[in-house]
């Protein structure tokens, strides 16, 4: 079986390859009968693709020790969910697994759209195989997963896999980062093409938006998963930490999101094309600089990956020639995407729209910058420096501030110039309800707060502008509901599910926008963070602002894998019992790597996160406690962005819709 | 003005504007710091005093002790790991004013530390804030000894 996927591995190498040229030909020389090889190159490469990985799924199922990939990530004391998802364990299959998402997906685009996108389809076939030659050529020449031990090595079992990843958050977290980093190359593939051949109508982009909204949606995913996942296993009691990894996930969310808006104002107003065009290249770009990060550790990071200066350099070339390819089509046409129209007023949508797109890649400069420097500053000052967490948050979060504000400003101004009525019309209710919010909330925690830090001040900021836009995005619903209930068809409840279907992006939109909402409470709500270090003997107590902690005892842990201690703690809640937490100390014997487990006491106001950090010689343990108010926002504002987010892309039979009238 | 200009101009002004605001948000230090491997720190540590670093280096075998009634923990970190053959010899001291070690942290294990080398120089002590234990990656089970690759 493994030298079946290794094969297909080989044979899919040269198919891309003359699908690529086909594609190349087909384009130059408009012949379709070209244009139809290269799209069944592209058919035959994700058949080889996806026989290879399948053949990598089953060594993994089968204990195939034979192979080097599967010895290093999996042991048979590994259950099966654990030993599929080890396939991504590492870095030869996590290429694997890249290449075989960008096959899927390249597969679905050619089927779905070679009968409307005829004269694209040579250059879109051409652009997603010169992105699979790429990958097939590391995996077949620098980093092969099929690659065997010497024969010598009789293997009985395998190393296994990190026990930090044996979670079943890390099971999916990485497919759906790279269902979303990998998903972009469809509509970087379709903006390439748009701009080789010329077709820069209204056409390409509409077929491309939901195509951008699909790997968008996924990276969103991802990107909270991994945040969930940092929270319960890594054990310091936070979600984000502005690591390079998260940052190298993060950027092109942002980079995207930009997109996403202002492809509306191109839809609805014909404006912004070079920077939309612009703006997916530079996605893309930061897709596969993302992954470059994480998988060369170029920058320091806790993931960071040993690696070969070969495979540094081929990637590093790979994410130049991706951008300097699309950077040099676009200058080539920038004679062809001139503007239907001009901005008319600072107080319109338009306008809040491109504030949100300056906003969005103020963001971007300042991870970027921040990220990347120790690379910076080594090559500009000859001293390597690494910023902290504080550089990221006290820039970068008054514009998340002034990008909350904007989501309830834009979806409610008019579009090209607003009036002084309507303004009163649409935003005296809000912003009651944000100030009202915002005071409150002062009054609230003000005994909590010591001295005010800026940071203070922008979790104060966030509570209050989230509660306006919620307000908008309450009073734009029941305007509408009521509207249609006043027309006597349908009830409230019926009246909500028909705006959802004939207004999907904007009312799918809201939903979105509230999830959004609820995520930055959650995260503003981090200014109230309490955290302590006790070290306690058994029968001992901690007071935490209304709980109490009693160490009971501690006790070796009596499981098979691994070993380690726990300790038990009776929690009480305002002298109430709640329960007993139980942190545990680990140490997994195969692999020899010791972890954390965090007990947690969650409930909607806060989490209450105990750590068992030592059991110390004198018999006492040493305990970390947080208390993180508001935390559990973060995870059901992501719930709810991703109700929003297929309300969005919800396939609705064509002759539901009505024309959209906005 | 053309539109090329209005954006390059619009550019600039935001671009000064975060540059004003992330210099006055940055000037107390404490978002900055440097980082070395301890050999490159120990080549420049008399200009170092006194100023926030990130050391790399990996803890000596044995040098680890907890203090738990002051709630500290001392130890030391030197440039190769014990595991390929290192030397304790020229190891930096390390004081770490808390209990709280990560799961990672123990003999041998690559660590970057942040804090102040205080007065005294390398004879003196590394006064840490922050003690990192790096993922020995099983992301790429590697038989080769990783180096260092920032």
């Amino acid at each position: 079986m493994s030298e079946l996927g290794a094969l297909a591995l080989r044979f899919a190498l040269p198919v891309a390859l003359l699908g690529f040229a086909a594609g190349i030909y087909a384009g130059v020389a408009r012949r379709s009968d070209w244009t139809r090889v290269a799209e069944r190159s592209v058919l035959a490469v994700a058949a080889f693709v996806g026989l290879s990985i399948a053949a990598l799924f089953y060594a993994f199922a089968t204990f195939d020790f034979e192979l080097a990939y599967v010895v290093g990530h999996s042991a048979r004391s590994m259950a099966l969910p654990y030993r599929l998802a080890a396939v991504w364990g590492g870095q030869a299959g996590s290429l694997l697994l890249w290449l075989a998402i960008l096959m899927g997906y390249s597969t679905v685009c050619i089927l779905s759209q070679r009968h409307q996108n005829r004269a694209l389809m040579p250059w879109v076939s051409a652009v997603l195989l010169v992105n699979a030659i790429f990958f097939l050529v590391l995996l077949n020449f620098v980093t092969n997963p099929f690659e065997k031990l010497p024969a010598v090595h009789v293997v009985s079992d395998g190393n296994g896999l990190n026990p930090l990843l044996q979670h079943p958050v890390m099971m999916i977290h990485p497919l759906m980062l790279y269902m979303g980093l990998v998903g972009f190359a469809v509509p970087y593939a379709f903006a390439f093409a748009a701009l080789v051949t010329g077709e820069l109508g209204n056409t390409w982009f509409r077929s491309t938006r939901r195509s951008t909204l699909v790997p968008w949606f996924f990276l969103g995913i991802g990107i909270l998963l991994g945040g969930r996942w940092a929270y319960e296993v890594l054990g310091w009691g936070g979600y984000w930490a502005w690591d390079p990894v998260e940052n190298a996930s993060f950027m092109p969310f942002l980079a995207g999101t930009a997109y996403l808006h202002s492809v509306m104002i191109q839809e609805k107003r014909d404006m912004l094309k070079t920077w939309n065009l612009l703006l997916i290249g530079l996605t893309y770009t930061l897709c596969l600089f993302g992954t470059f990060l994480t998988r060369s550790g170029i920058v320091q990071s806790v993931h960071a990956f040993a690696q070969t200066p070969l495979f540094t350099s081929i990637f590093l070339g790979y994410v130049l020639v991706a951008a300097g390819a699309f950077l040099t089509a676009l200058l080539l046409r920038r004679g062809d995407l001139g503007s239907g129209q001009r901005l008319e007023s600072m107080v319109s949508r338009e306008a809040s729209f491109l504030l949100n797109n300056w906003a969005f890649i103020a963001i971007l400069v300042v991870v970027f910058t921040g990220t990347l420097f120790p690379v910076f500053s080594e090559l500009l000052l000859g001293e390597r420096m690494v910023v902290g967490p504080a550089f990221f948050n006290s820039i970068a979060g008054p514009l998340f501030l002034f990008l909350l504000f904007l989501t309830g400003v834009g979806p409610l101004i008019a579009w090209r110039r607003a009036s002084l009525p309507m303004l009163k019309r649409q935003f005296l209710w809000p912003v009651v309800s944000g100030t009202v919010t915002l005071l409150g909330g002062w009054l609230m925690v003000r005994g909590s707060l010591g001295r005010y830090t800026p940071t203070d001040v922008y979790g104060l900021l966030a509570w209050g502008l989230g509660a306006f836009v919620i307000a908008t995005i309450v009073q734009e619903y029941t305007r509408a509901i009521r509207a249609r209930v006043r027309k006597g068809e349908e009830n409230a409840f019926q009246a909500f599910f028909t705006l959802l279907r004939k207004n999907q992006q904007r009312y799918g939109g809201y939903i979105v926008h509230l999830g959004v909402v609820f995520v930055m409470i959650g995260v503003a709500g981090s200014i109230l963070n309490e955290e302590r270090l006790e070290n306690v003997r058994p029968g001992q107590d901690i007071e935490m602002n209304g709980y109490r902690l009693r160490y009971l005892t501690a006790e070796a842990i009596p499981e098979q894998h691994y070993g380690g201690a726990r300790a038990r703690i009776a929690l009480y809640d305002h002298e109430r019992p709640v329960g007993v937490m139980v942190p545990e100390k680990r140490m997994y014997w195969l692999e020899q790597q010791p972890a954390s487990i965090p007990a947690v006491h969650s409930t909607l106001r806060e989490d209450l996160y105990v750590i068992l950090t030592a059991l110390e010689n004198d018999g006492s343990a040493t305990l970390k406690i947080y208390r993180n108010p508001l935390v559990n926002w973060i995870w059901f504002g992501g719930f709810v962005f991703v109700l929003g987010t297929v309300a969005i892309m919800w396939p609705h039979p064509p002759r539901h819709r009505e024309p959209q009238a906005e | 003005m053309s539109k090329g200009m209005q954006i390059a101009g619009g550019a600039t002004v935001i671009a000064l504007l975060i540059g004003w605001f992330a210099w006055t948000q940055l000037e107390g230090g404490a978002s900055f710091s440097y980082f070395q491997t301890l050999d490159e720190f120990q080549s420049v540590s008399g200009e170092l005093v006194g100023r926030q670093a990130r050391v790399h280096g990996y803890v000596t075998q044995g040098s680890i002790e907890r203090d738990v009634p002051a709630r500290r923990v001392r130890f030391r970190i030197q440039n190769t790991p014990p595991h390929a053959g290192g030397s304790p010899e020229g190891a930096l001291t390390v004081v770490y004013a808390s209990l709280e070690t990560p799961d990672l942290f123990q003999d041998g294990a690559e660590v970057v530390v942040e804090g102040v080398l205080k007065a005294g120089g390398l004879a003196g002590e590394f006064h840490a804030d922050r003690v990192m234990a790096k993922c020995p990656s099983k992301f790429e089970a590697d038989p080769v000894p990783q180096q260092a690759v920032f």
